[in-house]
């Protein structure tokens, strides 16, 4: 079998194609091939972390122009590097060819002066970023906080382009040195932004402490030379159970993990819905969104969908409209936003048409070409294989009674879309309690903005290292020795 | 040729065992010509009997518009899938509602059950003895590893005839016609397992109790005498469900189940005793018995590791009956299983077959390894995605599904989650003429490294020490 592509190593501004090994995809149709990394492994890391020094002769307006750069040059149609990713990820990801394409095309915004400034200063600080902040304790000590640069690793999903610049994105403002792995289901993104960096800011202190490269995760040969805490402070991993769990082999004592783990998100609408058909529509169209952007491959898509229509038979009556209109909308999605799955579960659609033969149960609309489906209870219960549930298929569920609409929420909840307004204002000091960590307008799920908090944490803020500098002055602060020798005085 | 006699095709559609004699050599000699035409219009009868009696497949074939099956792959698009099995909603478990999961089961079967009586019933074990006690069915479920139980409405009828097939298929020789002795074999039955339970394989125990000893205790020797409770394998299942969703803090275990924890931990701690009686009963009172005993090879390999470790070797008759299951794949087993069985059973050979829980029977191995395909048994090859039937010509490799045209109770159309190869051109030196599943047979999400619930006694012990585990764990 040949190499359907390369997945270079960039070394801090150097492009490795050398000892090539291959690699199978995850549809196992194909393979790719990347530098063998145990042969680099040594490489990777910083030989000090005085290295770090150069990065903060950088002023924040220069890391801001060299953002800006690389943001211009993400031109899709220009760069070849972004061709290349775009290319390989139609091989190695699950997603369709427009949707690729649109997922490379919303990059360049993230770097703008504005936004990059609106990222920085919202998350972290920009006064924390370039210096020290002072403040005053009660006790009259003078303090001075900086956050300051780690050595991070990143291990990014690669459910499209975007996760990676944003990695990008926040190691840079924070002054980090950066090893991304790259994701075989996206393995070219990372490295092509990291390549058009090195294009319009060659040997720039930002290049030299970026590194991205391939490995298959759970390499032993790599990860435990790599993972220790003499090359590494942080990981931030995002993505799979297994992933995630398999990282934490590693954490020990300054080596930390910032966890983005898998998620699920869910939605609830309210009674209000129902109102009459215009509005119906109108829930329909945005349920429809959250469901099947980008095919339902994201944690913030919409799957299990709990509806206070009621469970009588005018309720469900309710519910099974909806749940028609929803299907009808998901199927007139434009397809950079939304298609039939290319690879659809089987074991998922044998369940659905299983669904569809029990009909004292549960109603289903569309699924018969695996193109997507909306299933409705006939209860107060989501579909037992509702964990399955991918390749836009969303399941929704009739409740009497609001206190039900808390079972939608659990340890594994990322995103809530709600619908109106005022229900979610009614949910939101109670869902948190369960696990919900982002409620938003019915929609809005996969339209996912970089500056605010993200899976109930603030990941940036958290790739900082929080260094406090003290000032005591003894005539203010009342210093220890001296109780000590009051207390001698005493006695 | 001739068009079968309507005679011809009811006897070999409603008893092919008398059909062909009580013979294995004859299921397995009848041209492929004759025997395809029989089943073409025997599937095509027992359509027409389904689709009146089973509301499930009356409503998929009206959806489909399919109103007669005349050639094999008119029958595919009305197969069903596993998940058929399972497609009732968990919570009516929970909530006890074994009416409505008699109203379910009841689209699913042939017979009606919708009198069944389920009036205070407040288990699964509960509602599997009451259809036991008023219906013809005789149900049988998975160990629902992955969240739910399947449940498959299999008859009595249909168990009976199981076992004597079985027999048939065990201690006949292929070439040679029946002798009395091996039409009625007196045998032990080594069980190495549960003695009982209402789980797939444990309800077989059952079976196979009453057709090779006629029902006689003293000839059935199970590993551990004790009982494997359903609602005990469904805590099991609904702790994993919970636990893939995050939710095993809201995890419910029912009163009348969580009342009987004690009783659930003593058996668990007899366990280790249990297998060494276990033992000094084979070698005292079975050494050199003919005996009958089937598990999967896992299972089989452990208890003979046991039993060499205790110094146990070549107990049994040479000519016992050892039946095991299915494909190798996937199980990891040293590589000198094979002589550690060998050599702890000291039998002469151990007989494999192939099947599903859904099927009437098993497809025994020949001397060339290959799964002769039964009779009354239409085997399917399809695209491994989309179901579509591949060419009944040539090599071809691809999802098993069959139509089993003995299957009364419930439909005989099922897709499998094998991955199974067929040369259909293959004319098998070992003379039987049937059309065969090659060796190598590997479950799709074996091969994709995904749980799954199959029908195996692989996981009960682990299983159920699981839900006990937990239940030790919680203050109830």
């Amino acid at each position: 079998m040949s190499a359907a592509y390369t997945v270079p190593l960039f070394l801090r501004g150097l492009v490795v194609t050398d000892d090539l090994v291959s690699f199978g995809t995850r549809s196992g149709a194909v393979q790719f091939q990347a530098p063998d990394m145990a042969k680099y492994v040594d490489r990777l890391p910083l030989k000090s972390p005085g290295e770090m020094s150069d990065l903060y002769r950088v002023s924040f307006d220069e890391i801001l122009d060299v953002l800006e750069a690389v943001g211009e040059a993400l031109d899709f149609d220009s760069n070849t590097h972004l061709q290349e990713a775009y290319e390989a990820s139609l091989v190695a990801n699950v997603l369709p060819p427009e949707m690729m394409r649109n997922s490379y095309q919303v990059l360049r915004p993230l770097f703008t002066r504005d936004h990059v400034l609106e990222v920085a200063d919202t998350q972290v600080g920009l006064d924390y970023l370039n210096g020290w902040v002072p403040h005053r304790l009660s006790d009259g000590r003078e303090l001075r906080v900086r956050a300051f640069g780690s050595r991070v690793l990143h291990i990014p999903a690669g459910n499209g382009g975007l996760v990676s610049a944003v990695t990008i994105l926040r190691s840079v403002i924070t002054r980090c040195d950066t090893i991304i792995k790259a994701p075989s289901n996206d393995p070219l993104t990372a490295i092509a932004i990291a390549r058009t960096l090195a294009d319009v800011a060659p040997g720039h202190p930002i290049t030299k402490h970026m590194v991205v490269g391939y490995w298959k995760g759970g390499d032993l040969a790599v990860e435990e030379v790599l993972y220790q805490p003499q090359h590494i402070e942080k990981i931030i991993a995002w993505g799979g159970l297994a992933s995630v769990k398999h990282v934490t082999r590693y954490i020990q004592p300054g080596l930390e993990l910032i966890a983005l783990d898998p998620k699920r998100s869910a939605t609830i609408i309210g009674a209000e819905a129902f109102t009459d058909e215009p509005t119906m529509r109108e829930v329909a169209k945005r349920a429809a969104i959250d469901i099947g952007v980008a095919n339902q491959e994201g944690c913030a898509n919409a799957r299990v969908i709990y509806t206070l229509s009621g469970t009588d038979d005018a309720g469900l009556a309710k519910a099974n409209k909806l749940g028609e209109m929803i299907y009808s909308e998901l199927v007139e999605l434009p397809p950079f936003i939304s298609t039939p799955p290319r690879y659809p579960n089987r074991d998922l659609f044998e369940r659905l048409e299983s669904s569809r033969m029990t009909e004292d149960f549960y109603r289903v609309f569309g699924g018969e070409q695996r193109e997507g489906a909306i299933v409705v209870s006939q209860f107060d219960e989501p579909v037992d294989y509702a964990p399955m549930l991918s390749g836009r298929v969303a399941n929704i569920v009739p409740v009497d009674d609001i206190d039900q609409v808390t079972r939608a929420v659990n340890a594994y909840t990322q995103t809530i879309g709600i619908y109106p307004e005022s229900l979610k204002h009614q949910l939101r000091e109670t869902l948190p309690l369960f696990g919900a960590q982002r409620l938003t307008s019915l929609g809005y799920a996969c339209s996912v903005a970089i500056a605010m908090p993200q899976d109930a944490i603030e990941p940036i803020r958290r790739m900082c290292k929080w260094i406090v500098d003290e000032e005591c002055d003894p005539e203010v602060v009342i210093p220890l020795w001296r109780l000590g020798q009051q207390v001698k005085v005493r006695q | 040729m001739s068009a079968p006699t309507t005679k011809s095709v009811t006897e070999f559609m409603d008893d092919p065992i008398n059909f062909f004699g009580q013979s294995y050599t004859q299921m397995h000699s009848m041209s492929r010509a004759e025997l395809e035409d029989l089943q073409r219009h025997a599937m095509g009868i027992r359509f027409q009997q389904h689709r009146q009696s089973i509301e499930m497949v009356r409503k998929l074939a009206d959806r489909l518009g399919v109103t007669e099956l005349n050639e094999f792959n008119d029958v595919v698009p009305l197969m069903f899938s596993h998940t058929a099995f399972k497609s009732y909603p968990s919570a009516l478990i929970d909530k006890k509602r074994f009416d409505l999961m008699t109203k379910w089961l009841d689209k699913l079967t042939s017979y009606d059950i919708s009198n069944v009586d389920t009036q205070g019933c407040n288990s699964i074990d509960d509602w599997i003895d009451r259809l036991d006690e008023q219906t013809p069915l005789q149900v049988i479920t998975s160990s629902g590893t992955t969240g739910t139980i399947s449940i498959l409405p299999k008859d009595k009828r249909g168990a009976v005839e199981g076992m004597v097939l079985w027999k048939i298929c065990l201690f006949q020789t292929f070439g040679q016609e029946p002798t009395d002795k091996e039409l009625n074999p007196s045998v032990d039955v080594i069980w190495p397992n549960f003695a009982s339970g209402k789980l797939g394989h444990l309800r077989i125990a059952q079976m196979i109790k009453q057709g090779f000893t006629g029902g006689d205790e003293s000839k059935f020797h199970p590993l551990y005498p004790g009982s494997v409770e359903t609602d005990l394998m469904f805590l099991a299942s609904k702790m994993r469900a919970a636990a893939t969703r995050g939710e095993l803090d809201r995890l419910e275990i029912d009163p009348a189940l969580a009342a009987r924890k004690d009783e659930f931990i003593a058996m668990q701690m007899r366990q280790p005793q249990e297998l060494d009686a276990f033992f000094v009963k084979i070698t005292e009172k079975l050494r050199g018995k003919k005996v009958f005993m089937t598990s999967a090879y896992p299972q089989m390999y452990e208890i003979s590791k046991a039993g060499l470790q205790r110094g146990v070797r070549n107990v049994f008759a040479k000519d016992s009956a050892v039946l095991t299951g299915g494909g190798m794949k996937g199980v990891a087993l040293p590589d000198n299983f094979m002589d550690v069985i060998m050599e702890f059973l000291g039998v002469n050979k151990i007989q494999q077959g192939y099947g599903f829980s859904e099927s009437s029977t098993f497809h025994w191995a020949c001397e060339e390894g290959r799964y002769h395909v039964m009779p009354w048994v239409i085997p399917f090859v399809l695209n491994p995605d989309t179901s579509e039937p591949l060419p009944r010509t040539g090599r071809q490799t691809g999802r098993a599904a069959v139509y089993d045209i003995l299957l009364r109770a419930h439909w005989g159309g099922v897709i499998s989650g094998d991955e199974v190869t067929i040369d259909w051109d293959q004319r098998c030196p070992c003379g039987r003429t049937s059309v065969a599943f090659e060796k190598d047979i590997i479950r799709y999400s074996e091969k994709q490294g995904v749980e799954d619930d199959r029908i195996t006694c692989a996981a009960t012990q682990e299983v159920h020490n699981e839900a006990i585990d937990f239940m030790k764990g919680v203050d109830l």
